[in-house]
């Protein structure tokens, strides 16, 4: 059992590294006109983050973690554009259609491992198929919508910072109240966590809708920064792959694992974007391979074994 | 009956098999390795490309250039094994672990397929005569039915070296239990290095397979090959040979038989509502025995 005192410093950390990202996020629209790039980190830290609540903190691997952000991304455009809902509150709806769209998919959750991920991706397909099939008036069809009207760039910046806060205390919530601990009794033996009284169902949804919501709001607040939604960009599983990648190199089950591995990844991602285009996916996909080979654990969690009495400071 | 249905039902049975052999190499690295092959269609395209490249440079006809391309890639199988499974089996979870690592080389694979063979559709410039066969009403390209007896026979002969062979014997003993197989004399890391060669070298086939009866293939689509591969084997249950060839069947059968009354997005729309409905009521597949971890 750990004692108070360490459970005190873990949190001061934390702390410290949301004071850290609040900051430095909220400052940067003063110091540049190019929000691009800081407003990409929010977006994969928010994704990564979201990720690592359900398979860090739950123990799933959701391949079709795109489905939430593709269908997030089309609730704000239909409601933004079809049903002229003001932006805030098409966000709001591509939201609630996230925890909507988690709650259909919830009886998933009764699958295990592998069987679990390749549903989950053939579950993200099915999405993509879905809203290729509804009426072309409604979703813009194969041309996608345009949402050029509500153009404002630094809107929607803080709009992903907002995101990126509510991310910062979902997170806080999950993993350091009594929810955190019972998450992690189930990850590592349901069946014992069920015996000492652990509602094994309740605190996996919870889980599970934040996993949902949140790649619902970011795929929004990209549509409206981008101004423009179409399935080949919302659905691509390269969002996916980005996220677990993020994720895992910052270490997953760790809150901090996804933020460092998002902000060391996504920086060298676009200097090799610049200036080798092709070369950034066979990049992406040799840094997975090495990764999962030498650091399977993540920078955190190698840090955690090699330093295994500041372990319980991490957060 | 309905032609355009019988139509349907043929193509069905034809695509159903192409299926099966995909699950069925799937299934034999899985059950073996417990790796999930997420790279699988990659290796397909790659094959389609060895069939494509073999008839350019070379000027042999894809099957005479089927059996190279299943020893190039059964090679290459053999030692992908010792660089990236085997140090998979020290992993926490092996399973997740085998996946992420296999997405990783599915997206590599295909980003050097987009670097060296460009992103143009390819297709075979091979025509076998007659070009079709007409049965009653029912119209089958001689590639399709070529391609179907050469299937059956691979499985057959997969079928005789699983059940008949002491390699198989010994391949499937270890599906069943891996750790007793060892106590009994079974080199292990051996056995896998080559189930992997195997799995492999099907892919290579079924890439030569695809070559000849699709119309065209791109680097983009390995994609599309692994996820119907992932519902074949999900769908008859992991790990599962004979699963693998029913699951791949109903799944053709579903495809093709929609595709006679609806469009191909409705059609494909069902072929995943298939897997989902099929694996909400029997979670570990129709042929699964027991919950995987």
């Amino acid at each position: 059992m750990e004692n108070a005192r360490d459970s005190r410093v873990r949190v001061m950390v934390w702390a410290g590294v949301v004071a850290a990202l609040t900051l430095g996020f909220a400052i940067v629209p003063f110091l540049t006109d190019n929000l691009s790039f800081m407003f990409y980190m929010m977006l994969w830290i928010i994704m990564a983050s979201a990720f690592n609540f359900v398979a860090g903190l739950a123990g799933y691997m959701p391949f079709g973690y795109v489905a939430f952000y593709g269908v997030g991304a089309y609730a704000t455009g239909i409601l933004y554009k079809t049903l002229e809902f003001p932006i805030p509150l098409a966000l709001i709806g591509a939201g609630l259609t996230g925890a909507t769209v988690g709650l259909l998919l919830a009886p998933t959750l009764r699958l295990r491992g592998v069987y679990f991920g390749i549903v989950s991706l053939a579950l993200a397909m099915a999405a993509k198929l879905t809203i290729s099939l509804m009426p072309a008036d409604l979703t813009g069809g194969s041309l996608g919508l345009i949402l050029s009207s509500a153009n404002d760039p630094l809107a929607a910046y803080y709009a992903m910072f907002v995101v990126l806060l509510l991310l910062l205390a979902t997170a806080t919530w999950l993993s350091m109240s009594r929810t955190g601990t019972a998450l992690r009794a189930i990850r590592d033996d349901q069946e014992a966590a069920a015996v000492v009284g652990v509602n094994v169902v309740s605190t996996r949804m919870k889980a599970w809708i934040s996993a949902a919501v949140f790649p619902a709001l970011v795929g929004g607040v990209e549509a409206w920064y981008t101004n423009a939604i179409d399935l080949e960009s919302s659905f691509n599983l390269l969002i996916t792959a980005k996220s677990i990648v993020y994720a895992m190199a910052g270490g997953l089950g760790y809150l901090v694992g996804p933020i460092l591995g998002s902000g060391l990844l996504y920086g060298v991602d676009q200097l090799i974007w610049r200036q080798f285009p092709t070369l950034n996916l066979l990049l992406l996909g040799v840094i997975i391979v090495l990764l999962m080979l030498m650091l399977p654990r993540g920078i955190v969690g190698a840090f955690a074994q090699r330093f295994s009495k500041l372990r319980k400071y991490i957060p | 009956m309905n032609e355009l249905l019988l139509q349907g039902l043929v193509n069905g049975i034809i695509l159903g098999t192409i299926y099966a052999l995909i699950g069925l190499s799937l299934n034999v690295i899985f059950g073996v390795l417990r790796v999930v092959n997420f790279a699988h269609g990659e290796f397909i395209i790659l094959g389609a490309y060895g069939a494509y490249f073999a008839q350019k440079l070379l000027g042999l006809s894809p099957f005479l250039a089927m059996p190279l391309i299943f020893l190039a890639f059964a090679a290459m199988g053999y030692g992908l094994y010792f660089v990236l499974i085997k140090r998979l089996a020290k992993s926490d979870d092996p399973e997740h672990a085998s996946l992420l690592v296999m997405f990783g080389v599915a997206i590599a694979l295909g980003a050097l397929m987009l670097i060296f063979f460009e992103a143009d559709s390819r297709s075979l410039s091979y025509t076998l005569d007659p070009p079709f066969f007409m049965f009653g009403s029912v119209i089958v390209p001689t590639a399709k039915l070529v391609a179907l007896g050469i299937i059956v026979v691979i499985t057959a002969v997969l079928a005789f070296f699983l059940y008949r062979t002491l390699p198989g014997k010994a391949l499937r003993a270890i599906i069943m239990n891996r750790d007793a197989v060892q106590i009994v004399g079974v080199n292990l890391e051996r056995m896998s290095a080559l189930t992997f060669g195997l799995g492999l070298g099907l892919a290579g086939i079924t890439g030569v397979l695809v070559a000849l009866i699709f119309p065209a293939f791109s680097p983009f689509i390995g994609q599309d090959y692994t996820l119907i591969g992932f519902i074949v084997i999900v769908l008859g249950g992991l790990g599962h040979p004979v699963g693998a060839v029913v699951g791949g069947i109903i799944f053709g059968l579903t495809e093709q038989t929609a595709l006679v009354y609806t469009s191909g997005t409705t059609a494909t729309l069902l072929g995943f509502l298939l897997l989902i409905g099929v694996i909400l009521v029997r979670p570990t597949g129709l042929f699964g025995r027991e919950a995987l971890k």
